[in-house]
């Protein structure tokens, strides 16, 4: 009690550190925990797989270090190459459609409609519905002898149901489906985000285009797609990662009570699963999920020059 | 540092440490209502201690599995020290979930092993005890278990017992058959006449359309024809002998004979469904279906109320009753620290008394005496008929997937080819050409 008196406010605030120092401090803590999460959860495991690339290891008995034999043998293995076609095809499918399906009903959705917030949920929804269920629904709609789909095309042109496409379960038609489906689900989430773009369009610049006698198709040309730009970019870059990170739509698709994909479907995460936790070969799954990693990695710095030069 | 702070980081602590806590589901069972006094448990001679345990024991579907409450009751009724918790790893990729659990070393007692491949897995990873010594000391005697403890030797060593023991017959539908006016199936039929059958029974278009036979869509339930002969097994690395098989499938897959492969996947149809609704007039399928169905017929979900089994079609020359079997094994976890305990149940359940109870669900048990055959063929809604009760007993037993290295590996690119013959992806030569190159690499790497 007699100390309090002799403590004097000053040196309480009279710290070793600097200024700067002490703020750069509080503003570690305030990402420390987002960081320590990365850093558990992602940046050491991730560290971990780059290990294990070099490495013979089935999750128990002692590591064996291989060199470079698992990349040399991605070089020759098929299911990888089917594998990674297979992500290469549907993100060329998944990409383009889901933009322009997005821009579009951005664009439509932000004119003064009857019912827009309404339509608007409508396209969203299916963003937000569970996957496993819409999933199961779609293989239903889609069902090759009992589903409404077919149906509907044997009742409209005759041909009949065995001749039609059998859709998931069609070794040509699978990835179509799945491109389909992929497109119908994310779309909405993509139309936000042109949405959220489409009102940071200046209206003058509409206007200004409009004096000038630019028709509806040249203000769409000329204003609208430019100014999108930052946008468009963001979201491709976003559709390309997420299209070679898939694994759960194909499997929700395709893989059956067995989790199985074959060869029409098979993609590099699934591959990288089953390599793992399959065939408990988990420095060859470990090359994969490297190859991947670099496929995304290249993607994101792509981006980041993109981002420079679309900067704010 | 200001209290505030302080606070601020314990937070984040306790909430990296919450993310961390495990997630497994656990429950542990109910204790059955008439647990004896405990002073009963002095009977119990061989019960190692009397000290309150609690065993964790890994298993997949427990609402679905009608025999795990009752081995859980009679145990405890003489070991009422002993807690069993269950852990339902469910059944998709069951072994898949209970290796990478056990890497992560989860606590876990006692292993339910559902195949050959993952238990050759755990054994290579060092997650299973060692029984021989364990066996000798308590006198259990491998032959009862029919010869299938001798398939699962690995480094000289027995790693689980069995403690069921399943194999392939084919159920029918006798109602779709008489409509059809068909004979029903014998118990000695040849795979060309079995073909001929399903022929002859298949009838309607639509919703009406009956389907002569039924493959699920596990490899199993294709492919291992081909091995009916014992000439060759799926681990050889040469699978040119499986081209018959799959022609005669195929072929029958195309004149709509039976459903088709692809559609059946992609809508996930589970082979009890379509027993169960009068499309299929013949399965083949395991021996674990008998109890299922009776119990759906009783419950009014089976609308197949008229039904029987026969054994599996076998090679021309081959004997009646060869057929596939697989094995349901119990197995240690060697982290465990309960080991006494562990082994004590696991000799209860893969033993006579645990057989006996098995038994009474209407599930095949491993030790398969006359007692447990009666006991099966006279269970309330088992088939009457004479053969039904003769399609229980087996000539050679061939294993799904015998023990091998490799196994594991073997089998996921078994899966996959067929998956893709079955489909139609592949050729069934491309196939079994892929099947063999890529197999070959593995059993030379």
């Amino acid at each position: 009690m007699r100390n309090e008196t002799t403590i004097n406010p000053k040196t309480i605030r009279k710290s070793r550190l600097s200024k700067k120092t002490r703020e750069h401090l509080i503003a570690y803590s305030f990402i420390a925990p987002n960081f320590i999460g990365f850093a558990l959860f992602t940046l050491v495991p991730m560290v971990f797989a780059f290990i294990l690339a070099f490495v013979k290891w089935d999750g128990a008995n002692p590591m064996e270090y291989t060199g470079v034999s698992h990349f040399i043998r991605l070089w020759k293995d098929p299911t990888f190459h089917k594998a990674l076609w297979n992500t290469i095809v549907y993100t060329v499918g998944v990409v383009p459609l889901t933009m322009v399906c997005a821009l579009g009903l951005a664009i439509l959705l932000n004119q003064k409609l009857f019912a827009r917030d309404f339509m608007r949920t409508v396209f969203f929804f299916p963003y937000v519905a569970s996957l496993v269920a819409v999933a199961a629904v779609w293989n239903f709609i889609f069902s090759p002898t009992m589903g409404p789909v077919n149906n509907l095309l044997h009742a409209l042109t005759g041909v009949p149901i065995e001749d039609l496409p059998r859709w998931a379960a069609d070794k040509d038609w699978a990835m179509f489906t799945v491109v389909l489906f992929t497109v119908w689900k994310n779309m909405g989430y993509y139309m936000v985000i042109y949405l959220a773009g489409l009102q940071g369009v200046n209206p003058e610049l509409y206007e200004a285009a409009e004096l000038d006698g630019a028709n509806a198709w040249q203000r769409f040309r000329n204003v609208t797609i430019p100014q999108l730009a930052p946008t468009s970019f963001f979201v491709l870059m976003i559709l390309i990662i997420n299209s070679f990170k898939v694994y759960d739509i194909f499997i929700n698709l395709f893989a059956g009570a067995d989790n199985q994909l074959n060869d029409a479907t098979r993609v590099l995460v699934y591959q990288i699963y089953n390599t793992a936790f399959r065939s408990l070969d988990y420095g060859y799954a470990s090359a994969i999920a490297i190859v991947l990693f670099l496929l995304v990695l290249g993607i994101t710095l792509i981006q980041f020059q993109g981002e420079k030069k679309y900067g704010q | 540092m200001s209290m505030r702070k302080l606070l601020g980081m314990t937070l984040t602590v306790i909430l990296s440490f919450t993310l961390l806590a495990g997630c497994s589901g656990q429950k542990s069972t109910t204790p059955s209502a008439e647990s004896p006094a405990p002073d009963q448990s002095g009977s119990a001679s061989e019960s190692p201690s009397t000290d309150p345990v609690t065993l964790k024991w890994a298993l997949w579907d427990w609402e679905a599995t009608t025999y795990y409450q009752p081995l859980i009751d009679a145990y405890r009724e003489k070991n009422p020290n002993v807690t069993i918790e269950y852990v339902d790893l469910g059944s998709t990729d069951y072994m898949t979930m209970l290796s990478t659990q056990l890497s992560g070393g989860a606590d876990l007692d006692i292993l339910t092993v559902k195949d050959i491949p993952g238990y050759a897995n755990l054994v290579k990873q060092n997650h299973l005890e060692p029984l021989k010594a364990f066996m000798s000391e308590q006198n259990i005697d491998p032959a009862r278990y029919d010869g299938t403890v001798e398939q699962i030797v690995m480094n000289e060593e027995v790693y689980a017992l069995p403690f069921r023991s399943d194999f392939w017959i084919i159920y029918y539908n006798k109602d779709l058959f008489d409509q059809a006016g068909v004979p029903y199936p014998t118990n000695d039929m040849t795979l060309d006449q079995y073909d001929e059958l399903a022929r002859k029974v298949t009838s309607g278009s639509g919703a009406e359309k009956v389907y002569g036979a039924h493959y699920h869509t596990w490899r199993s339930a294709v492919q291992l024809f081909g091995i009916l002969d014992g000439q060759h097994t799926v681990v050889e690395g040469e699978y040119d002998f499986l081209k018959p098989t799959y022609e005669r499938i195929l072929k029958q897959q195309e004149d709509g004979i039976v459903m088709d492969y692809a559609t059946l996947k992609t809508s996930s149809t589970h082979y009890s469904g379509v027993f169960y609704n009068n499309s299929v007039a013949m399965m083949n399928m395991g021996s674990w279906f008998i109890s299922t169905q009776i119990e759906k017929v009783k419950s009014g979900e089976s609308q197949a109320t008229n039904w029987g089994i026969v054994k599996y079609p076998h090679p021309e020359g081959v004997e009646a009753g060869t057929t596939l079997g697989t094995i349901t094994s119990l197995a240690v976890n060697q982290k465990s620290a309960n080991k006494a305990a562990a082994l004590d149940f696991l000799k209860f359940v893969t033993g006579e008394e645990g057989a006996a109870v098995i038994a009474s669900t209407g599930t095949l048990p491993a030790i398969k005496n006359e007692e447990v055959i009666n006991s099966i063929a006279s269970m309330d809604g088992f088939p009457t008929d004479e053969a039904s009760k003769e399609a229980l007993t087996t000539a050679t037993t061939y294993l799904e997937m015998p023990l091998h290295d490799k196994s594991a590996d073997i089998e996921v690119i078994l899966n996959e080819a067929h998956d893709s013959i079955m489909t139609q992806n592949t050729t069934i030569e491309q196939g079994l050409e892929d099947m063999t190159t890529r197999v070959q690499l593995i059993l030379n790497n």
